[in-house]
């Protein structure tokens, strides 16, 4: 990717590194290094294993799937020293002197700037969204293969265990690897900026969580070149089915403690930029939205995300170890598995909605010119999801055979999460009433998502009730509901994000005419894909199945041609960013006209964001109010929307 | 905020450094961020004790331990006795330095490291004569599982405090400067609070 003059403030006078000289290019950070600590690691671990195995008598001393599940951990270890994530904590643990203001590795000169370990968090959060792109379309081609498969009845194109293992690794690449991770790249790029600070709280830890990302996304992906094929258990991945699955499962087992990983740093990151760095005046009733938002998201991953880590691990030391955590032949109880497993991954639907939440409230009021309503109702509301959100779990085991009284409990709770819900789509509404509504692409996307996700709200409701449920349960009634509670809402306020913040991200402005085209394709062809799945499913259409019944096969046939058309959208979005970021129209410092802080820098931002600290002196949403103010810099400029007031 | 809007006063952006931060909060980041991932630790562990909680509570497991296994409670008694006393260690180190006394934090912390390596070593021993493999059965699943996750966090803070250690002798940390030392110590206390935990539910309980 070309990032264009984008980086106009050049570190030209930064301290260049001391030229490599004799085998001191192998020893300096980067992706030569990689050649050597990647087999190191590979080495070290295995001979660790081998020693172990041998001074306990274990037979046989290798063994392909712990040898696998061992490298899962060393070679990501090894890829990671090797790019230099870990050199300033390898220096300060042997208690050499560490510089703490190094900014070497801060800021992208060029290209090459975004391929390696760097701690400016604007960059970190293109690093992020280009990778979780890229899994996106890699999620999406598998997609198109399996609903080509579905196109007819009977099996045509893969066999059935490559159709479940392009379900799984669908879902997984989605979840993992773009919707939650993406969210943290926005975040990293716009929460600094959004409160003032020069950086994120901890920047080196940044960057490796950044990096750790990838590592989960490729092991993933890499799982369908194992014998045996990928993962086929779905994203749940169920023992005891998952114990006796080929060796694939394990790469999922593992992708997930990586990005697990990654996500959890983040979100520490975030918890304590947010806490110890606000500009002076932002206390936490005058931050926008989106910081509470995620905020509440980053408490969610760092209490819930351990759960998956651990359920992961106990699947993975059932297969490899041979314990009995969910074995009933041996006293185990596999639906303990799924109890730890949802006790994160409900949590985590509102890890992947929350912080779209945040989008849609920024762009929603800057885009209506009008102050959001209900504010503090807003980010209270959000708490309310974060704290309910813990107690509904249960909900997707209606029908696993769990403690019958639990049902009725866990059903009201679930309903309960409606109320919170509801104030939002409500205040959103009331936002958007009788605004000077621009109708520009973010803006269509974040309406998009208020109505799409209505409807997946609705339909959460309807799936709620247990009865409802045991009926619905395993149809393609869920994948209609899943979709479009994290396609029509949470992917919808990616796009609306990501075009929102393309100018401030690369200084240029995108194609209106291309991103309304964008919409308008995505929305149609979105409805067209899933709608149908509800109809289809209410009347009996199993889910994760690659054959179905005869007379479902008009119905399958138009999803397919629909979700074809739903793919070929993404390729104007994708043609609109490139083009554009190479020669778009120069974008000024605030094109939407936009009070909240990271609006007041250039754009992109100066290597430290702000020349000098601003003061917040009022509310971040007080469009068309007269005399209104959020921040004001030190020298005196004052920083207000040039507008008169609305009505 | 007006000293913190003069510190940067020479520096337009393409600078070398960041202009000074502004803290918005008293509580220094590091410690917040070693607390926070003390909460999303002991979470970890949750899942480990939920895992215990449904093999034995909810699948009702008819004999806890099962005939014929047997936990060496007197020795596993010593050894928190051990890291308990590791605690005190650590802590005194830390005290010693805020006085400025670095013979004492640099005694607390091979003391503490000593302290926590026997820990390590006669939990290893004891899993060797323990007389169950992890995979005889869900109840030595959950026995190795929760006490190797602490184990595991065991190292860890070993880990850390060898880091620290390097450090203390080799001329770092002042009475003013010390979160390198303090906060691989809030770490090891942590630790040593989830091993009682460990220990009265696995052992005890
Ligand atoms: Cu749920």
């Amino acid at each position: 990717m070309v990032v264009a003059d984008a980086q106009h403030h050049d570190v030209h006078q930064a301290p260049q590194h001391q030229g490599p000289s004799g085998l001191g290019w192998l020893m300096a950070p980067g992706y030569l290094r990689v050649l050597w600590t990647v087999p190191m690691m590979f080495g070290v671990g295995v001979g660790i294993m081998a020693l172990i195995r041998w001074l306990e008598g274990w037979g046989p001393i290798w063994q392909g799937s712990i040898v696998t599940t061992l490298s899962l951990i060393t070679i990501p270890l090894g890829f990671l020293g090797g790019i230099g994530a870990f050199d300033f904590w390898l220096r300060y643990a042997i208690g050499r002197p560490t510089e703490v203001d190094d900014h070497r590795s801060h800021g992208a000169k060029d290209w090459r700037g975004y391929f390696k370990v760097n701690t400016d968090h604007k960059v970190i959060g293109v690093q992020y969204v280009g990778t979780t792109v890229v899994f996106f379309l890699i999620g999406g081609l598998m997609a198109m293969i399996f609903r080509a498969e579905l196109a007819q009845p009977g099996t045509q194109l893969v066999d059935t265990q490559t159709f479940n293992g392009l379900i799984s690794v669908h879902a997984a690449l989605m979840i993992f690897l773009f919707i939650v991770p993406v969210f943290a790249g926005l975040g990293n790029y716009v929460i600094p900026l959004m409160i003032g600070a020069p950086d994120m709280a901890f920047p080196k830890l940044n960057a490796l969580s950044f990096w750790l990302l990838p590592m989960g996304g490729i092991m993933m992906t890499a799982s369908f070149l194992v014998p045996g094929g990928a993962f086929a258990t779905g994203w749940t991945s169920y023992p005891p089915l998952a114990d006796h699955q080929p060796l694939g499962q394990v790469f999922f087992n593992m992708g997930v403690q990586w990005a697990g990983a990654s996500s959890i740093m983040t979100a520490l990151n975030f918890l304590v930029t947010i806490i110890t760095m606000r500009a002076p005046g932002m206390t936490f009733w005058r931050m926008p939205l989106l910081v509470w938002a995620n905020f509440t998201t980053s408490l969610l991953v760092v209490f819930a995300t351990p759960f998956i880590a651990g359920a992961q691990f106990f699947v993975a030391f059932d297969r490899v170890m041979h314990t009995h955590f969910f074995d009933p032949a041996h006293g185990g109880y596999p639906i303990g598995y799924q109890h730890i497993f949802w006790f994160y991954s409900h949590p985590a639907v509102y890890i992947m909605i929350l912080p779209g939440f945040g989008i849609i409230s920024e762009i929603l009021s800057v885009m209506s010119r009008k102050p959001i309503f209900g504010y503090r109702l807003m980010a209270m509301s959000l708490m309310g999801i974060l704290v309910l959100g813990f107690s509904v779990w249960a909900h997707h085991m209606f029908v696993a055979g769990m403690a019958g009284w639990l049902r009725v409990p866990i059903m009201i709770s679930t309903m309960l999460i409606a109320v919170p819900t509801g104030i939002k789509v409500f205040s959103w509404l009331a936002t958007i009433w009788e605004g000077k509504i621009h109708f520009t692409t973010p803006m269509l996307f974040a309406l998009g998502f208020l109505s799409m996700f209505l409807i997946g709200g609705l339909s959460g409701i309807y799936l709620g009730s247990v009865a409802l449920d045991i009926h619905a349960s395993d149809t393609y009634f869920i994948v209609a509901h899943i979709h479009y509670v994290l396609f029509g809402g949470s992917v919808f306020t990616i796009f609306a994000g990501i075009y929102y913040w393309f100018p401030k991200m690369t200084g240029r402005m995108y194609n209106e005419r291309l991103g309304k085209l964008h919409f308008w394709l995505t929305f149609l062809a979105f409805n067209a894909t899933f709608f149908p799945m509800h109809w289809i499913g209410l009347h009996g259409m199993p889910r994760r199945v690659a054959d179905y019944a005869p007379e479902y096969g008009t119905w399958n046939l138009l999803i397919s041609i629909a979700s074809f058309a739903l793919g070929a959208s993404t390729l104007v979005f994708l043609y609109n960013m490139i083009n554009s970021w190479i020669r778009g129209p120069k974008a000024g410092a605030n094109p939407w006209n936009a009070l909240t802080l990271e609006w007041l820098v250039s754009s992109p931002p100066p290597l430290f964001n702000f020349d000098e600290i601003p003061t917040v002196v009022g509310h971040p949403y007080e469009y068309g109010v007269k005399g209104a103010r959020h921040a004001v810099l030190n020298g005196g400029a004052v920083h207000a929307p040039d507008e008169v007031a609305v009505h | 905020m007006s000293a913190h809007a003069e510190a940067h006063s020479n520096d337009h952006h393409g600078g070398e450094h960041p202009p000074a931060i502004y803290l918005s909060s008293r509580v220094p980041q590091t410690i917040l961020g070693m607390l926070l991932f003390i909460g999303s630790e002991m979470m970890l562990f949750g899942a480990f004790f939920a895992a215990l909680f449904f093999v034995r509570v909810v699948n009702e497991a008819p004999h806890w331990p099962p005939a014929g296994s047997h936990l060496p409670i007197f020795v596993a008694g010593m050894n928190t006795i051990v890291l308990v006393t590791s605690s005190f260690t650590m802590h005194w180190s830390l005290s010693s330095i805020k006085k400025n006394d670095r013979v004492g934090m640099q005694a607390g912390l091979v003391l503490t490291l000593l302290m926590g390596i026997t820990f390590v070593v006669t939990q290893a021993r004891e899993y060797s004569r323990i007389g169950f493999a992890p995979g005889d059965s869900a109840f030595a699943t959950t026995f190795f599982g929760l006490t190797g996750l602490h184990g595991l966090h065991v190292i860890i803070g070993l880990l850390l405090l060898a880091a620290a250690t390097a450090r203390a002798f080799r001329g770092h940390f002042s009475p003013e400067h010390h979160h390198g030392l303090e906060i691989p110590g809030i770490y090891w206390h942590f630790v040593d609070v989830m091993w009682i935990i460990v220990f009265i539910t696995v052992y005890i309980i």
